[in-house]
């Protein structure tokens, strides 16, 4: 192909994905950040738009409560991708290994994640009811508690049952890629240093680790991404409850929209989290990339 | 390596430990579905049913059913939303894959398409409201699935992309030798070639958007266009006494991936591994 | 420029970024010939094919096809046909579709179509696989099929990328045989590429000669293999190569005296009994000499007045058939003799050794060029 013809095809080839993305994400994401600067709200009647400069941006930053929410929603996604981490990698390891059953196993685990999401919450929020849930039965006749408890009614515990319940479904992700890499590792290398001595431990600290660290890398910052902007399991789990206790970001821009109506305000802190998000998906970007520099290299 | 009795025990004792972590709420949750109301009101619990009560499957499917028209209709608009935006975002996503791979589109424009599919969409969401309410829109399939599309649409982009990647070029080039056009060339050509990877696609695809919430809670408000999800959150959120109706809601809604999942196991795993490493 | 030339390259170059691949290439081609680009792996040829195919765009330089000028033209539109190496058939085509391909594009009449592929079909002689898919065939068959695609739209020009590289050596040399007896029957300009120099010897009209993006020489066989303009092209073309030794020509009266050093200290002393050409007029010089292994013999040959004849010793004896060939050190080489196949040598031993001078080539010992 030529020159102006290629270059020509080029845009013809990108133009309906340009034009819907830019339709369904770019003009909305300029919109809302324009938004953020008014104090504009959701009503029936349309009211004049008033500019209103940074005054949203300052009443966010200072706002306890959102503050709070940016906590959480940090909390969240470094415990629940931590643990997805070493989950995966932990069960990726056994099913590198060959027992019987191995496949049966390899297959089981992705149901977690065929899970749709929702039902994920659903499940779980049985699992956790309070007077007929699962969870308190078998730690009660186990003997491991003597009393039922609330588990997502208590804003003790409600975040870290949330967090359980998007470990069990997201850890099969984390451990597929991790076994995918694992099988890259050459058995010459691990056969190597088990002749230098090195016991399975160290072999695994010095060796297989920093062998699929690349991938592992590129997964958990993607998980990273998606766990920031959670939603829907707290939405059918706990609803932001008890006490706000589980009320993570998107929660909170998204009751700022549709519960108090403020869309100015609710705006900058979208344009805040998308911020954030930014950072974390130039992040992806950087790891994504020198992981495939690394792998063709 | 020869395993130590030791090493077995403690091998096979976490084979065990996963294989129940993994499939435990699951197996409970069909359990659920098929125990009669009062084994799931039992103080502890009595977990093997004492009969099995497959009546609320019969209610779901019951079109003139209270709780079978609402998981009918549900089922109806996500097999609709959800197929529909995944034909048409494959159907904009392989040009432009195409235009990655053999056009020499810029790399950072394909980041830039991912970029939009990771932002929260709490971000896009309030402007979109307005638009499609402005033009009577809300609560319609058809605005989910343009919705959806553009969701998808980064995500397939991509992964057809490296598909089309790893295609032998020389046969486009023949084609292109031969006198085809560009649109003919991917037509007869390289659709055909790159028919598994667009399966692969297609069932990725359908699952995202099969799955997805947000978007659709807050876009429909009714049986004509409420998809599972959102469905399956109402009953959950109603005043539903008898548990077992959620579980056999939940079960229904999972039935589809699970059995995707597991039939083309390979397929999907690989194409998750792919999608989620690759830059 | 002749309006008759099928092919006409001038000053072509390509660069990929700072690597420069294709340098200063002129190469000019008339109907019917089969032109073959011959070369070691990396020299470029395939870029040449492709410069000259349009898959590959060029950073200068002039392509004329049947006199238009293609420089910018897509391929398509330059009346060409190309058969790839790794055959690129359309998988998912039948035999039928792939060789119909092009007439499909070009929207011909059904009818007419099927005439067309059934008489290309005939001549390749697979008119039964035309149902079949190409991952149904054999290597020799798909070459077969791709050569059917490229034959069936009669374009002016043809384009072969390594056709036979793919396939293993006795259906090389079937299929070799097949494109030439297509070449006579169907008079096509072809342009060929390979790496493989007995292919290039047996197939062409004429050779062009590539290294390292430059054209070292054009010619006929003939040519290319007598006459090779330097030490590069007599050590590439033929199979063994010409031996290339290090010795002293001195120029005397009528005739040139040569001095060839050997291991065990004694020089194998030769003269080659013609006039000495303007480079040895400054007196004696070290050369290149190159001798083919044929022209250094145990076998009486005809050409009486340039034979001579040495004793050397053969340090190794490889029977192979039809011929024996012995290595010989000489002029710090191994240089190889090709005796007859019954020949009562053994390793070790001393030998007379007939040298035929009359093909003798000279080549200057710091350059390389032929004097
Ligand atoms: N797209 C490209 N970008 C950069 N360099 C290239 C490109 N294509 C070819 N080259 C370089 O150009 C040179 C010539 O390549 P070419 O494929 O023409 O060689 P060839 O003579 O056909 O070799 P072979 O016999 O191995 O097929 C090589 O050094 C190659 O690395
Ligand atoms: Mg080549």
């Amino acid at each position: 192909m030529f020159g102006r013809r290629r270059k020509q095809e080029k845009w013809i080839l990108l133009a309906p994905a340009i034009l819907v993305l830019a339709l369904i994400t770019l003009i909305p994401l300029a919109n809302t950040f324009w938004l953020s600067f008014t104090d504009t709200r959701i009503s029936a009647i349309p009211s004049p738009v008033r500019f209103i400069g940074l005054e949203n941006y300052i009443y966010a930053l200072t706002d306890p409560e959102f503050r709070e929410a940016l906590y959480r929603t940090l909390y969240f996604t470094i415990v629940s991708v931590g643990l997805e981490g070493i989950l995966g990698v932990a069960v990726a390891v056994l099913l590198n290994q060959k027992f019987r059953g191995h496949l049966i196993l390899r297959a089981l685990i992705i149901l977690p994640w065929a899970v749709p999401t929702i039902v994920n919450a659903v499940a779980w929020r049985l699992i956790y009811h309070p007077d007929y849930g699962a969870l308190n039965s078998l730690l009660f006749q186990l003997g491991l508690i003597s009393d039922y408890r609330s588990w997502i009614g208590d804003p003790a515990t409600a975040m870290n049952m949330v967090i359980l319940a998007d470990v069990w479904k997201n850890f099969p992700l984390v451990a597929y890629v991790a076994l995918a890499a694992l099988q890259t590792v050459p058995a010459d290398l691990n056969k190597a240093a088990a002749i230098e001595g090195a016991g399975p431990w160290k072999r695994f600290w010095s060796i297989t680790l920093p062998w699929i660290m690349g991938p592992l890398m590129v997964v958990m910052v993607l998980r990273t991404i998606e766990a920031f902007r959670v939603f829907d399991i707290i939405y059918v789990m706990t609803g932001g409850g008890p006490a706000d206790s589980t009320k993570t970001a998107s929660f909170y821009v998204y009751q700022e929209y549709f519960n108090y109506l403020r869309s100015g305000s609710g705006a900058s802190y979208a344009v805040l989290v998308a911020g954030i998000s930014a950072v974390l998906i130039l992040f992806y970007y950087s790891s994504a990339k020198r992981q495939a520099t690394g792998a063709t290299a | 390596m020869r395993r130590t009795m030791l090493q077995s025990v403690f091998l096979y004792s976490c084979v065990v430990a996963l294989a129940l972590f993994t499939i435990a709420p699951l197996l409970w949750l069909v359990t659920m579905s098929i125990s009669a109301p009062t084994d799931l009101t039992e103080v502890p619990l009595r977990w093997i049913p004492s009969e099995f009560d497959f009546s609320r499957y019969g209610a779901l499917l019951n079109i003139d059913g209270g709780s079978g028209e609402r998981f009918l209709s549900a089922l109806r608009n996500s097999i609709l939303t959800a197929g529909g935006a995944t034909v048409i975002a494959l159907m904009l996503a392989i040009p432009a894959a195409y235009s990655f791979s053999r056009r020499g589109a810029s790399m950072v424009l394909l980041f830039a398409f991912l970029a939009t599919i990771m932002m929260p969409p709490i971000t896009y969401i309030l402007p979109l409201y307005s638009t499609f309410s402005a033009f009577g829109m809300l609560n319609k399939t058809t605005t989910l699935i343009i919705v959806y599309t553009a969701m998808l649409l980064p995500f397939a982009t991509w992964l057809m992309k490296a598909n089309i990647d790893v295609l032998p070029v020389e046969v486009e080039q023949a084609a292109f030798m031969e006198g085809a056009s560009t649109s003919y060339t991917i037509r007869t050509v390289v659709l055909p070639l790159a028919l598994p990877a667009i399966a692969a696609t297609a069932m990725l695809s359908f699952l995202v958007a099969w799955d997805e919430f947000f978007y659709a809670l807050i876009f429909t408000n009714d049986l004509s266009a409420k998809t599972l999800p959102v469905a399956i959150a109402d009953f959950s959120a109603g005043r539903v006494t008898d548990y077992g109706v959620i579980a056999s809601v939940g079960v229904m809604a999972t039935l589809p991936p699970a059995i995707l999942a597991i039939c083309f196991q390979k397929f999907i795993v690989s194409g998750l591994v792919a999608g989620s490493v690759k830059g | 420029m002749p309006e008759n030339q099928i092919l006409s390259v001038e000053s072509l170059q390509k660069t990929y970024g700072d690597v420069h691949v294709l340098k200063d290439i002129n190469v000019a081609m008339e109907p019917g010939e089969f032109l073959v680009l011959v070369g070691p792996s990396g020299c470029g040829k395939s870029t040449l094919l492709s410069c000259i195919s349009g898959l590959t765009e060029v950073s200068s330089g002039t392509i004329r096809i049947a006199g238009r000028d293609c420089t910018h033209m897509e391929p398509a539109n330059r009346d060409i046909a190309m058969v790839f190496q790794s055959y690129a058939l359309f998988p998912n085509m039948s035999v039928e579709r792939n060789i119909g391909f092009g007439l499909e594009v070009r929207k011909v009449a059904e009818a007419e179509k099927k005439a067309k592929v059934s008489e290309v079909a005939d001549l390749l002689k697979i008119e039964h696989l035309l149902q079949r898919r190409p991952a149904e065939l054999s290597g020799g068959q798909r070459q077969r099929v791709a050569m059917g695609r490229a034959l069936v739209r009669d374009p002016k020009l043809f384009l072969f990328d390594e056709p036979l590289s793919n396939l293993d050596a006795k259906l090389r040399v079937t299929m070799r045989t097949e494109i030439k007896r297509i070449h006579q029957a169907t008079g096509a300009s072809i342009v060929y590429v390979t790496h493989d120099q007995i292919e290039a010897m047996t197939l062409a009209t004429r050779i062009v000669v590539m290294k390292d993006g430059v054209v070292q020489q054009i010619g006929t066989p003939h040519e290319i293999y007598n006459k090779p303009v330097n030490a590069f092209v007599a050590d590439f073309m033929g199979a063994p190569s010409m031996n290339l030794m290090k010795g002293k020509a001195t120029p005397e009266e009528g005739h040139i005296r040569l001095e060839i050093p050997t291991p065990q200290g004694r020089s194998v002393s030769l003269i080659d009994r013609k006039t000495p050409s303007q480079s040895f007029r400054n007196g004696p010089q070290d050369v290149l000499i190159g001798l083919r292994p044929e022209a250094m013999t145990d076998q009486k040959l005809s050409n009486g007045s340039a034979l001579q004849s040495a004793e050397c010793l053969l340090e190794v004896v490889e029977p192979a058939g039809a011929d024996t060939y012995a290595v010989i050190h000489l002029g710090e080489t191994e240089a190889i003799a090709r005796l007859s196949a019954d020949a009562p040598v053994q390793a070790g031993e001393m030998s007379s050794i007939t040298f035929d001078l009359s093909k003798v080539s000279y080549f200057d010992i710091s350059s390389g060029n032929r004097l």
